[in-house]
């Protein structure tokens, strides 16, 4: 692909470029992309068979006079939740189950729901349309109370039948965006250059649809938040550092931006960089990204991405830049709460470095915006940080 | 001159007064025996159109010794002079005279002369009257035969084998329900529980006004209220059952009843008003008296019978007369600090009859919060039960529809006839029918966990599983155990001195706090029988002062009812939602 070379020089790209070569090295001696465990993306039929199958269960169960339950995994508990290196969070193959009976006044009216989004996804499915978790929610707002039920009933469903949320015809919104030296097609033919200027592109909500992904980009940055995104934007980053993509979830990421980046190092195998405030918030997103969440533990290998390296802002890098203390922010009992809890996790065990920024953060006990370097200059994120960073290899 | 049924029952309290006081049964332990009441009438020859009565009690096996049998003899002479009628006894002398410890039947005889129509009405009298021993004796047993010129009938009361909640001091409640209401007749046997469940409420002490002329008590007269609703419902219609009556038993000191039915003396002017023990209004329910009682049935007849007139705001007159009733249990006892004598108890008796009226006027505050209390919670508990019950209905309802949208939209053949074949249904819509009745029958089935009654250790087991399994229901030597584990597990607790009479009646006077909360670690609501620093105030109170004597220590909660509720508390507490 032929893009007008905007950026840096070659060389610029050198430690980029070795970085890249060792990533790729680790990926062969792994033995290419670790096999997709949990969830697949199955076909129409299967998930038709699968949903109908649960139902015979049922009925078979009824017919035998006993009350017919739903055996969920536990999946946002720690205890089926292991970590490996190559992969991140994912769940173990034997986990703790819980029971959702039918003939308990606690759990009833969620084997109801649960049967009443099956039914839904069944017709989905059979009619080949799509829905977001919201339209599910809006069906009966009355009935399933609150969003984060639907929510957490989808996500149980994919859990059980062992099938991507994709599958299953529910999409998830996007707020995502993305910008840079992208193009690709999505399902519907519609083609979408992410080299433009001033303005991103949404990242698009049927991941595994898009096809025919092409890039020169040297690597992938991933902003955490959107004032940081749109800063970039506003000082021309991606042509200053061009070839490259710049992606924002806005925040914790929602699945498909998480898919996006995950396709993207899964297609084209490029470093991939985070960009996040130097607190314990920015670090969990950033481990999000990384490790995966423990609520999609059992979608890991579609959503996580090892490889990933914290570029930025790092807690050694305010004292390194002398950020004035006014511009540092004192940490809450609850960013020292989550601070422990991400030491306590099992993949910083493997993260000496990272592990190393968290202590300083917590001995110093004062958390940075990425906003704080603006102290030096309005654009010295973009025009001297970021590019020194990259090219002389500033990421752990 | 009193007639056969006053003068068998004043027989019948004082031989249970004598036999319980005298006999050394220790506390807890049941009277048991069997007793005959024959009555024989002949048509009088000084009397026109009226029957000459021979009554006859007897005791079928032995009850007390024959020490102690000859100073009751004596006693009850003195105690009955109102019988004017000829009054004999018996005994056997030889087994008397020969043996001072050993145990001796016996008998005594009355005669008077009545009017047949008089002798009907003493003998139904008489029946309710043994009802309501047994009610709360339930090993006393009791033989009735009536022969009237000749023609006999024999009756035999005894609850022997039936479910019992063992209360306090030697009483138990028997808790069958079909003694206190007859089933509505919509319903299906399945719906009804058999046993009634009652809550007991906190004891207050009776207040008896300075005017009251009468024996000085050296002691403290202690109201315990107990509330059931009858029938309990096992499984919830969808509507709440609506009350249709209440029905109050008084009995007192020893479980005796207190009061003769209404029929022999008016009803005292504190239950004419209605609202004097419970406030209706908070259940939108207007209650009037019901002096309509019919004495010729086999239910327990109660004291006191109230009847729903109206509910605020509803129009209609068409009222659920096959609604459930209330049930109120007062048990009057009384607390000394000495031994009480027998004599000392038939003047607590005297005293009560005479004076009830004055003595619930003036204790009315007291009584009315411990009561309203209980009443508060039992209410509300079938309410949470009977929404818990809809709410899993309207879930059944949503899983039914959603079985069938995907069965009736499904193209796989075989599919769509393994579902029928599995339910042995002929098309879907007959499916449809099947399954919404299988998911009906499962909660049913759920429900009937949770009634007490096929319930066996059920409060140990649901900490280990909360999957619901089926076991027996406990005899009740194990509810005893029970009850005096959780008693005196109660006891360990409690580290207070011993108070004054006067803390005594502020404790009792106070509005019960929740007892769950520590008996149950906050588990389910329940009514406490007695809050710990009560229970301890009048356990430090007793073992200070009448080591020998029953205290309201041993007035226990009623360790059955509370594992019920705490597997109730399932029922009850709010669903953290899918």
């Amino acid at each position: 692909m032929a893009f007008a070379p905007m950026g840096p020089e070659a060389s610029f790209f050198e430690v980029l470029d070795r970085h890249r070569e060792s990533l790729l090295a680790a990926l062969r001696r792994g033995g290419g992309e670790p096999p997709s465990g949990g969830s697949h993306l199955a076909s129409s039929s299967e998930v038709l068979a699968s949903i109908e199958n649960v139902i015979q269960d049922i009925i078979t169960s009824l017919a035998r006079n006993e009350a017919p339950a739903f055996m969920i995994e536990n999946r946002s508990s720690w205890e089926n939740i292991k970590f490996e290196d190559s992969v991140g969070l994912q769940m173990v193959s034997h986990c703790t189950t819980r029971k959702i009976k039918s003939d308990s006044p606690k759990s009833a009216q969620k084997f109801a729901l649960i049967l009443k989004i099956l039914s839904m996804i069944y017709k989905l499915v059979q009619s080949n349309t799509y829905a977001t978790k919201r339209d599910i929610y809006y069906t009966d707002s009355q009935l399933f109370g609150n969003q984060t039920v639907v929510d957490n009933i989808i996500n149980d469903i994919s859990c059980m039948l062992k099938v991507s949320r994709r599958s299953l015809h529910i999409l998830s919104t996007s707020k995502g965006l993305i910008a840079g030296n992208l193009r690709y097609i999505e399902e519907d033919g519609t083609k979408v250059n992410c080299t433009c200027g001033a303005t991103a592109v949404a990242v698009p909500s049927n991941i595994q649809g898009i096809w025919n992904l092409v890039t020169d980009a040297k690597f992938v940055l991933i902003v955490e938040k959107d004032a940081t995104f749109q800063r970039l934007l506003d000082d021309n980053f991606c042509n200053k550092m061009s070839p490259c993509i710049m992606i924002t979830g806005k925040g914790v990421p929602d699945l498909n931006t998480r898919l996006l980046v995950k396709k993207l190092w899964d297609t084209f195998h490029i470093p991939v960089f985070t960009l996040v405030d130097a607190d314990p918030h920015g670090i969990e997103i950033m481990c999000i990204y990384k490790y995966g969440s423990m609520s999609m533990s059992f979608e890991a290998h579609h959503l996580t991405v090892p490889a990933i390296r914290w570029l930025g802002l790092l807690p050694s890098d305010l004292k390194r830049l002398n950020v004035p203390k006014d511009s540092l922010i004192p940490l809450t009992k609850r960013d020292q709460m989550k601070l422990d809890s991400i030491l306590r996790r099992p993949y910083v065990t493997c993260q000496p470095f990272w592990r190393k920024e968290m202590e300083i953060m917590a001995d110093s006990k004062m958390k940075a915006e990425i906003q704080a370097l603006t102290f030096l200059s309005s654009d010295y994120l973009s025009r001297v940080y970021l590019p020194n960073k990259l090219k002389f290899g500033g990421w752990i | 001159m009193k007639g056969t049924a006053v003068t068998v029952f004043e027989i019948l309290r004082f031989l249970i007064i004598h036999w319980k006081c005298d006999i050394e049964v220790s506390k807890g332990v049941l009277l048991e025996g069997q007793l005959v009441i024959s009555i024989e009438g002949l048509n009088s020859k000084h009397q026109a159109n009226a029957l000459h009565c021979v009554t006859t009690i007897a005791s079928a096996g032995s009850l007390f010794g024959g020490t102690v049998l000859k100073k009751f003899l004596k006693e009850i002479q003195s105690i009955l002079p109102g019988i004017s009628a000829k009054l004999t006894w018996t005994s056997e002398e030889s087994s008397y005279s020969q043996d001072m410890t050993g145990v001796t039947p016996f008998q005594m005889i009355f005669e008077v002369d009545e009017k047949p129509r008089t002798l009907m009405t003493d003998c139904l009298v008489i029946k309710h009257i043994l009802r309501k021993i047994i009610m709360v004796h339930p090993k006393i047993r009791f033989n009735f035969t009536v022969k009237v010129n000749g023609i006999l009938s024999t009756e035999f009361f005894g609850v022997e084998n039936e479910p019992t909640l063992n209360l306090w001091n030697g009483i138990a409640l028997v808790v069958d329900s079909q003694h206190y209401a007859s089933r509505p007749k919509f319903d299906t046997i399945e719906s009804y529980c058999s046993r009634i469940h009652p809550v007991l409420g906190h004891p207050v002490m009776l207040f008896i006004p300075d005017d009251v002329a009468g024996m000085d008590l050296l002691g403290e007269l202690i109201l315990t209220p107990a509330v059931a609703l009858c029938p309990g419902p096992k499984v919830f219609s969808n509507q709440l059952n609506s009350i249709s009556s209440v029905s109050i038993f008084l009995y007192g000191p020893l479980g005796l009843p207190l009061i003769l039915s209404t029929w022999e003396q008016p009803m005292t002017t504190f239950f004419k008003d209605t609202s004097s023990l419970i406030d209706w209004k908070k259940y939108h329910l207007c209650m009037v008296p019901n002096l309509d009682l019919n004495l010729d049935r086999d239910l327990l007849l109660p004291d006191v019978s109230y009847q729903v007139e109206s509910r605020e705001g509803d129009q209609s007159q068409n009222m659920d007369l096959q609604g459930q009733t209330l049930l109120l249990f007062l048990f009057v006892d009384f607390h000394s600090a000495f031994p009480v004598q027998q004599m000392e108890i038939w003047g607590v008796y005297a005293l009560l009859t005479t004076h009830l009226n004055a003595i619930l006027v003036e204790s009315h505050s007291v009584v009315q919060d411990s009561i309203q209390f209980i009443v508060d919670q039992v209410l509300e508990q079938h309410h949470q039960a009977a929404k818990a019950q809809q709410k899993l209905q309207a879930s059944h309802s949503v899983a039914v529809n959603s079985i069938m949208s995907i069965l009736t939209g499904s193209t796989r053949s075989s599919f769509r006839k393994m579902c029928l074949q599995t339910l042995q249904a002929g098309d879907t819509q007959e499916f449809g029918t099947k399954l919404h009745k299988l998911f009906c029958e499962i909660t049913q089935h759920q429900f009937l966990h949770h009634c007490s009654c096929e319930v066996k250790q059920q409060l140990i087991l649901e900490k280990k599983d909360s999957a619901q399994s089926t076991e027996d229901t406990p005899d009740n030597s194990s509810l005893e155990l029970l009850t005096d584990t959780s008693g005196q597990a109660e006891n360990k607790r409690l580290k207070r001195g011993s108070p004054s009479v006067e803390d005594m009646r502020t404790l009792y006077s106070a509005r019960a706090p929740s007892l769950s909360e520590a008996a149950l670690g906050g588990r389910a609501p329940t009514a406490a029988p007695l809050t710990p620093s009560g229970r301890e105030a009048c356990e430090t109170h007793s073992r200070a002062l009448a080591p020998g004597r029953a205290s309201l220590g041993n007035r226990l909660e009623d360790a059955l009812w509370l594992q019920e509720v705490s597997n109730l508390s399932e029922w009850l507490s709010p669903s953290p939602g899918p």
